[in-house]
């Protein structure tokens, strides 16, 4: 009953004219570059962070937009992974085995209503499980002392390397080096400068937008723009159209991709794409007997998309509750929390309702907005296929430029941005993650206040981190999550 | 060497400097047990580890060869320009450079980038300026 009561306040927040309109921009620009290629919604949250502050959109506005942006983009990528065998964003991949091959029959058309009714099922199943969930999720971690904080981000960091999928030492190194651009500027304990090679524009540390934005929307635009130049047709498929009876034959499958989503997404360090291949083999095993996955199975389609939009949403309750992000988007949108002096976790609900129950309520519109705008406009989404790429990405880095520009008025950020742009591009090249250096760059301070306040209380004895059970277990996980890697490896 | 190999050997650079910056911090005086120094120090050691585990076991590291071998450094020329013209050619000016020099290197023909430059500065400026009254550098055309 008491959720219930905040929750309604949230929707007087969500319903404000303004907000409402922005929950609105935010779903049809997330829609957008879910379905652009090569911009992600990282790249979407980072170009749009620095206009909210310097418009000086309210916290709750800004995070309303942003998170639109986020979960909208979830609806996106399905549409060039069906049309085109392309997935739009990485979650997408396992959308292609089935939507692809159900558009090459002519019902492209279906395949893409199917998996807009998952996503719709996906996202609000997992927004009223977050409704539910959040705060006594944030009441156990109110009680977390300064020990436990401290195991708690080490083992969000640890568990980088172990659901990765690649290089364990790789995603760790990128997230230690997170950690340490974190830490450049003036020291808040002591005033001393660190890492600040004795330049008047680092005292008060590297500006977030200028690391995102560097790191992800210009070190892929140098990606893109070495590799050849291709040439591509969208094609929009009619056909026939999805059937009542397809559309109940895939409830279960729904349901069952929904659990898996959300599970895999509260979960720190795996993400969308993690739940999304899950789900899919899930079904696949279940269904064995027909062998139609793969062919153009509907609940091929409905389960990815279902699970993966499942997962964004489930994200984002560690993000709000505990001030853990769990992926590299729900890493951006803490960052934009932090730029607004506003520090999520536990407090979070208690301090600033308005922000944490209006952004929950926002979503329950916001999914709707996203279904409605899906079934019938899908078209037009498609269409933004056939923007040359020569438009596109010109565009982009004017945008992300003037974003840097916006924040700071300073050339020097533009260098610093256009710098980690090359550090984003070798890395890439390099098979080095990027999201853990966002990660390690939201959570590095965090991480060291909490073990100097830790060893402060304990007048410096080491053997406080291990001092409560929760500690403990946390300690256990990290632990296992650093093994993890080479266990997998003899496995092979 | 591979690149897995010198990626390492950088981290592990990276790592010393980093532990040596930290270690040359003066502390004024000793506000918590632990001090500014301690934990950029433990971290760099963990980022000099992982370097060197990248050293012994370059697993599958290869550095994918770049195929168009002009675009990067040009790409890299022109925003570099962008970012010390942009205040004193304004906004509009190096935005249309910007743009219209993006354009080419993505293959565009000579006329639609010059195009492209100019409705795409001319268009972000609108929206930045006059919609959402983001003051921009004018530059040569105040």
């Amino acid at each position: 009953m008491d959720t219930l009561a905040l929750l309604g306040g949230g929707f007087a927040v969500a319903l404000q004219p303004h907000n409402l309109a922005l929950a609105l921009v935010g779903c049809v620009i997330g829609t957008a570059i879910g379905v652009l290629p090569g911009i992600g919604p990282l790249n979407a949250i980072a170009l749009l962070l620095p206009f909210c502050l310097a418009l000086k959109l309210p916290p709750e506005s800004a995070l309303i937009l942003l998170t639109a942006v986020y979960y909208g983009s979830g609806y996106g990528g399905r549409i060039t992974a069906i049309l085109l065998n392309m997935p739009g964003e990485p979650s997408a991949v396992l959308t292609t085995l089935d939507g692809h091959p159900l558009a090459k029959q002519g019902r492209g058309g279906a395949a893409l209503a199917i998996s807009g009714i998952g996503s719709f099922v996906g996202a609000t199943i997992s927004v009223v499980l977050m409704t539910f969930l959040s705060v006594p999720l944030a009441k156990v971690a109110v009680a977390f002392s300064p020990a436990d904080y401290v195991a708690l981000i080490a083992f969000a960091l640890s568990l980088l390397g172990a659901v990765g999928g690649g290089s364990a030492p790789k995603a760790w190194a990128a997230g230690c080096l997170g950690v340490l651009l974190a830490l450049v500027g003036v020291d808040s304990g002591t005033g001393v400068e660190r890492f600040t090679g004795g330049t008047l524009e680092l005292l008060g540390g590297l500006e977030f937008t200028v690391l995102a934005i560097g790191l992800f929307a210009i070190g892929e635009i140098l990606l893109l723009v070495e590799s050849r130049l291709r040439a591509e047709a969208a094609r929009i498929s009619g056909g026939q159209r999805l059937t009542a009876g397809e559309v109940i034959r895939c409830i279960p499958t729904m349901f069952r991709s929904t659990a898996i989503g959300f599970v895999i997404g509260v979960l720190p360090g795996a993400g969308a794409s993690v739940a999304s291949a899950l789900s899919y083999t899930a079904e696949k095993r279940l269904n064995e007997a027909n062998g139609t996955f793969g062919q153009g199975d509907m609940r091929g389609v409905a389960a990815p998309e279902t699970a993966d939009n499942a997962a964004q949403i489930g994200n984002l309750v560690p993000m709000l509750s505990l001030g853990i992000p769990g992926s590299g988007t729900t890493a951006v949108l803490l960052g934009a929390l932090l730029m607004y002096s506003i520090t999520p976790g536990p407090l979070l609900f208690e301090q600033r309702p308005d922000v944490a129950w209006g952004l929950i309520a926002s979503m329950y519109i916001g999914n709707c907005i996203l279904l409605l705008l899906n079934l019938p406009l899908v078209g037009v989404f498609a269409r933004l296929l056939t923007v040359p790429a020569w438009v596109l990405y010109p565009g982009v880095l004017a945008l992300s430029f003037a974003g840097v520009y916006a924040v700071s008025n300073s050339a020097f950020d533009l260098l610093l941005a256009i710098g980690f742009g090359v550090m984003g591009w070798l890395f890439r090249k390099l098979d080095v993650p990027l999201v853990p250096i966002v990660l390690g760059f939201v959570l590095g301070r965090m991480l060291e206040d909490n073990l100097r306040r830790a060893m402060a209380l304990s007048d410096g004895n080491v053997a406080e981190l291990v001092a409560s059970p929760v500690s403990v277990a946390l300690w256990a996980m990290t632990g296992l999550a650093l093994l993890w890697p080479s266990l997998r490896l003899r496995r092979r | 060497m591979r690149a897995g190999q010198l990626l390492g050997l950088g981290l592990i650079l990276l790592g010393a400097a980093a532990a040596w910056s930290a270690q040359a911090l003066e502390v004024p005086f000793a506000a918590d047990p632990l001090g500014p120094r301690a934990f950029p120090t433990v971290v760099a050691a963990i980022l000099a580890a992982c370097g060197s585990l990248l050293v012994l076991n370059p697993a599958g590291a290869r550095f994918e060869p770049i195929e168009r071998r002009h675009a990067p450094p040009a790409l890299l020329a022109i925003m570099a320009a962008y970012a010390l013209l942009l205040a004193p050619a304004g906004f509009l000016i190096a935005t249309a450079g910007l743009a219209t020099g993006v354009a080419l290197l993505f293959g565009a023909r000579p006329l639609a980038a010059l195009v492209t430059g100019g409705v795409t500065s001319v268009t972000l400026w609108l929206l930045f300026d006059r919609l959402l009254d983001l003051p921009l550098p004018k530059g040569l055309l105040a």
